[in-house]
């Protein structure tokens, strides 16, 4: 099988850790369903990501160096 | 909204069902007779017209509220129907309700935990935001699953429905052959090795009384369902049929008014608001007259709207249905009625239902009900909400004007005298607003309007302007024609993209056309062949300081498509500054200044030399070129023609002007003038290498006809011989083909790899064709000129125009179809040269033969199949993508978040910048502190003064190893 999050086009997922995720939920004044979703069968999601968490996402990007995404992890 | 109230904020609002009650409550009367007005053209009492449900003659009084028509928005009436019926708007969420609760006891077909499972997910599904309705989609088809009630134990069968409002309960019943099917089932069956059964093995097999058996077996008894189900069993035959029994709107509504409301909550639905039973009408409420106004012909009858049609249908079917009823009709007679009634009342809401035939107009024309007025291009959101007609716009043909600026547009003064700008009147420019009044409506520039300071609003008339104009004082408003230098709104459809609809600034002229400069034709794809544009003058200040900072044409020369300039030079003037640049022709000083004159260079640079014939100075065309470009333009690039273009200083130093240099799309000169010195300074060069290109182009002359596309008879001659041996070569093909002996390419058959191998024999023959062509051609040839600077055409056209057309393709092949094994009956059964499949060896010059052309005409159709297939598949994408993405908005944050505040980007495209700002070139960079230099220093006249404002900055002295991070440690 392959193993999709190897992938050099798949981004970098990681899960948040509860006070990060307050900060960036402070941040942007939102609660965190408010959030873009994502599957939790999505294939770039790493292993221990369970439905509830808040995965971040840095992808490469052409004009900023990085360009970061949260999502909350559903279903 | 009537005249006098004040705007309403909206607090909320709430979606749901409306109960019967509240139909009566707010209605003004009941409507008990189908007819309008009486023998005098009086509305009658209790009539559809009845003057309680508002009023549409003007002098006529509301009898509910007392106000004349225009201030009354009219009021609800309802009639009561004789039975119930069906909603069509909710026919789907009836029939889901039907299905998923239980015929007896009305519950929920699903156990407490499945119902709690649901509540759950519907609470998980609505904070998240998702859509609900798959929550109860699902709900539905678990407990469609149950063939018994949880709660009652009740049997529960299928529902059917027949749209668009008829339900069946689909119940299996004994049939009424059933003694036949038993007793044929019970043969021995010689084919199949079946011994049969007899009754009394049958009696033993299925635990029931022989007699019983007997009499089952007679016909005179019919079995219960445990038994059929047992001698089913036994025989292994059906005995049952499907028995459709229609459930009538009444029973659906007593059906619905048991289901309890703590398992509509499980479903999603709203209990308190929207009671199921809602859903079957009992009550119909009958629209205001405003909403359904007649209308006086000229001879003086009166037509009336299609929904007062209906709902005359609606009563008359209603009080027969109740005279037949009292008169005790047969049921047969009822059920027709019933049936008459919901047609009526579902064609009423909906008249474009599938499988029904739409109610129509006596003269045959479908009606116009609720829905139709909604739906669609014409209906309610999408032609009178989301897009209104207004005022102060215009629309005429345009046409061409080199003179304008491209910022600029060419009003007609018949328009500009209708569109008019409100003009404040204070004591600087009474004198003025005094001129325009006294000019009069007709008189440019007039005015059409004053508004006196206690909010009268006077016509100005040819007759009375003299006397008006001397009564106008500071205060008042006086509504003045379009003048020059007027900001208003241009566009033309279809509205694309965002440079579709930009600012302009009027020039009034004469004539009927709208004019423009011919360098904004790019952004409006506009050209000059018939084509309408609309003008939007602008009604306050506000708009027009938005539009003029905004909108502007040079605000939008950069595109957001690609971050480069989508304004420049086109077609003419990509060919003037080629022909005065590429071989840098020498002008004298008549002819150099007529080239400068339209221009803001009033002086000639000193002349590159001395003429060696007639020993006057001249001036080259690059250096004229030179005269309009910023004085410190640096660039360096690889130019149109394939050779370098370089600028130092602001002067041409080599290479040749043309699309690459300075067209739309791109032109590398335009986007770094406009990236580097800013728009307006990019608007000057657009506009002066418009007019320098003009003159230039005007100079030299420039024509083309027949005779540029035509070729030597050596040239001719050369070009048929490499044809002939195309045709030598594809002959020899098609022989080792008949022979077998044709080997195929990896992946191809046989035939594929023949098709191949021809196709590309031909294309080679057309591309030397074309060479030969080519070469025959001078460089001054206008064509040549044209292919080569970018301006029109490409070598390909000129190549078909004088060597070989070449061979004609649909859908990528050599044309295959037409007759049976051959493409037209002027060939041969499976010939497969290259004439019979399309080649087309003569030029557009030479003319095509009428096989040819045909073949040619085959080619051309696809083609424009294409674009129409295209343009009508890409409008559609472009509605939808318009409409997903339309209440996106950036916050202050940075974000990105639709109108409920969910994030949809956590930064505008990922890094917050506009592609406008962005440099889209890697090749040429933008050197922003010299930029930056250059505007401080045109900010202060001085050094001196620069040095004043900026501070002067000593350089820091005894500095540590440590740099400048000791210095900051301070003592307090
Ligand atoms: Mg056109
Ligand atoms: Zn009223
Ligand atoms: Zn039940």
């Amino acid at each position: 099988m392959v193993d999709v999050s190897q992938h050099e086009l798949v981004p970098e997922h990681t899960v948040l850790d509860e006070d990060t995720l307050e900060e960036v939920l402070e941040d942007y004044e939102i609660d965190r369903t408010e959030l873009p979703k994502i599957k939790r069968k999505d294939p770039a999601l790493p292993d221990d990501a369970e439905v509830g968490d808040v995965v971040k996402i840095v992808r490469d990007s052409r004009t900023t160096d990085e360009a970061i995404v949260y999502r909350l992890v559903i279903e | 909204m009537s005249a006098g109230q004040a705007p309403k904020e909206i607090g909320e609002i709430s979606f749901g069902l409306m109960d019967p009650e509240e139909y009566r409550d707010m209605s003004a009367t009941k409507v008990i007779t189908a007819d309008t007005y009486d023998d005098d053209g009086f509305p009658i009492d209790m009539g559809l017209m009845d003057p309680r449900l508002g009023v549409i003659d003007p002098g006529l009084e509301c009898k509910t509220c007392g106000q004349r028509s225009g201030s009354c928005n009219g009021h609800f009436g309802h009639i009561e129907l004789a039975a119930p019926v069906i909603h069509v708007g909710f026919s789907k969420l009836i029939r889901r309700l039907l299905r998923g609760t239980c015929r007896e006891c009305a519950n929920l077909l699903l156990t407490e935990e499945e119902k709690d499972e649901y509540r759950d997910d519907l609470e998980r599904t609505k904070s998240l935001r998702q859509d609900v309705s798959d929550v109860m989609t699902a709900a539905i088809r678990e407990a469609r699953k149950k063939d018994h009630c949880p709660h009652c134990g009740e049997v529960q069968y299928d529902v059917k429905h027949e749209k668009p409002t008829t339900y069946y309960e689909v119940q299996q019943v004994l049939a009424s052959d059933y003694s036949e099917r038993i007793a044929a089932s019970m043969q021995p069956d010689e084919d199949e090795d079946d011994a049969g059964i007899s009754p009394q093995e049958l009696a033993e097999q299925t635990d029931i009384d022989i007699s019983r058996i007997n009499e089952i077996l007679s016909g005179e008894f019919r079995p219960r369902r445990e038994d059929r189900e047992a001698i089913e069993a036994a025989i292994g035959a059906d005995l049952t049929t499907e028995d459709m029994n229609k459930l009538m709107p009444s029973d659906i509504r007593d059906w619905f008014e048991d289901i309890p409301g703590e398992d509509l909550e499980a479903l999603g639905v709203d209990a308190e608001r929207s009671r199921p039973e809602w859903m079957i009408l009992t009550v119909l409420p009958v629209p205001p007259v405003t909403a359904r106004p007649s209308i006086t012909l000229d001879n003086g009858q009166r037509s009336e709207d299609d929904l007062t049609h209906k709902l005359v249908d609606i009563i008359r079917i209603n009080q027969r249905f109740m005279e037949n009823r009292e008169a005790g009709a047969p049921q047969l007679i009822i059920e027709d009625l019933w049936e008459l009634l919901q047609y009526h009342v579902t064609t009423f809401m909906d008249n474009e239902i599938s499988g029904t035939p739409p109610a129509r107009h006596r003269s045959g024309r479908p009606l116009k009900t609720l829905s139709q007025r909604l739906k669609g291009k014409e209906g309610r959101f999408r032609g009178s909400l989301s897009g209104k007609r207004v005022n102060f716009s215009a629309r005429t043909v345009i046409s061409p004007d080199p003179t304008l600026s491209l910022n600029e547009v060419g009003v007609p003064d018949r328009v500009a005298t209708e569109m008019t700008q409100t003009m404040v009147v204070n004591e600087k420019n009474l004198e003025r607003a005094r001129r325009y009044v006294r000019n009069g409506p007709e008189g440019h520039p007039g005015a059409n309007y004053v508004t006196r300071p206690d909010g009268r609003r006077v016509r100005v008339t040819e007759k009375v302007c003299e006397e008006l104009a001397e009564r106008v004082e500071p205060g008042w408003e006086v509504q003045r024609h379009l003048i020059d230098g007027d900001i208003i709104i241009f566009n033309r459809q279809p509205s694309l993209h965002r440079m579709s609809i930009m600012a302009h600034e009027v020039v009034v002229m004469p004539y009927k056309t709208f004019r423009l400069n011919t360098v904004v034709c790019p952004p409006y794809n506009a050209d000059f062949d018939g084509d309408e544009m609309n003008m939007h003058a602008l009604q306050n200040e506000e708009a027009r300081a938005e539009a003029r900072v905004l909108m502007r044409v040079q605000e939008q020369i950069l595109s957001p498509r690609f971050g480069e300039n989508i304004i420049g030079a086109i077609q003419d003037h990509i060919s003037g500054t080629y022909l005065l640049t590429h071989d840098n022709p020498q002008f004298n000083e008549t002819q150099a200044s007529d080239l400068l004159r339209q221009t803001r260079i009033d002086e000639l640079p000193d002349p590159a030399g001395i003429s060696e014939d007639t020993g006057e100075p001249y001036w080259e065309g690059r250096q004229l070129f030179s005269e309009l470009l910023p004085d410190d333009l640096n660039l360096e690039f690889t130019g149109t023609t394939g050779e370098p273009v370089v600028i130092e200083d602001g002067q041409l130093v080599e290479g040749t002007i043309a699309e690459d240099e300075v067209g739309g799309f791109g032109g590398e000169i335009v986007d770094t003038i406009t990236k580097v010195h800013g728009n307006t300074r990019a608007r000057i060069f657009i506009n002066e290498v418009a007019a320098l290109a003009m003159r230039s182009i005007m100079h030299f002359g420039f024509s083309i006809g027949i005779d540029d596309e035509t070729v030597s008879v050596e040239a001719r001659e050369r070009i048929d011989e490499a044809i002939q041996s195309a045709y030598d070569r594809v002959q020899e093909l098609i022989e080792t083909y008949e022979n077998g002996d044709l080997e195929s390419l990896p992946g191809r058959t046989v035939d594929e790899t023949l098709e191949m191998k021809i196709m590309q024999t031909l294309g080679k023959a057309r591309d030397s064709a074309g060479d030969v062509a080519e070469e025959n051609f001078a460089e001054d040839n206008p064509a040549v000129v044209m292919a080569n600077s970018g301006a029109r055409g490409s070598m390909l056209n000129l190549t078909q125009m004088a060597g070989c057309v070449g061979q004609q393709a649909v859908r990528g092949e050599r044309i295959n179809r037409g007759y049976e094994d051959r493409t037209l009956s002027h060939f041969e059964p499976n010939d497969l040269s290259s004439e019979a499949h399309g080649f087309v060896e003569n030029s557009y010059t030479s003319g095509l033969t009428p096989k040819e052309f045909f073949f040619h005409a085959m080619g051309g159709r696809e083609g424009l199949v294409d674009t129409a297939v295209r343009t009508s598949k890409s409008g559609y994408l472009q509605r939808r993508l318009i409409n997903a993405l339309s209440e996106l908005e950036t916050q202050y944050d940075g974000t990105v978040r639709d109108t409920s505040d969910t994030i949809v980007q956590f930064e505008f495209g990922e890094d917050g910048t506009s592609p406008v700002q962005v440099s889209s070139d890697d090749e040429v960079d933008i050197d922003v502190d010299h930029v930056a230099d250059r505007i401080l220093n045109s900010e202060f006249d001085s050094d001196d003064e620069k040095a004043e404002f900026l501070g002067v900055q000593e350089p820091p002295t005894n500095l540590s190893e440590h740099g400048a991070a000791w210095e900051v440690e301070s003592d307090d």
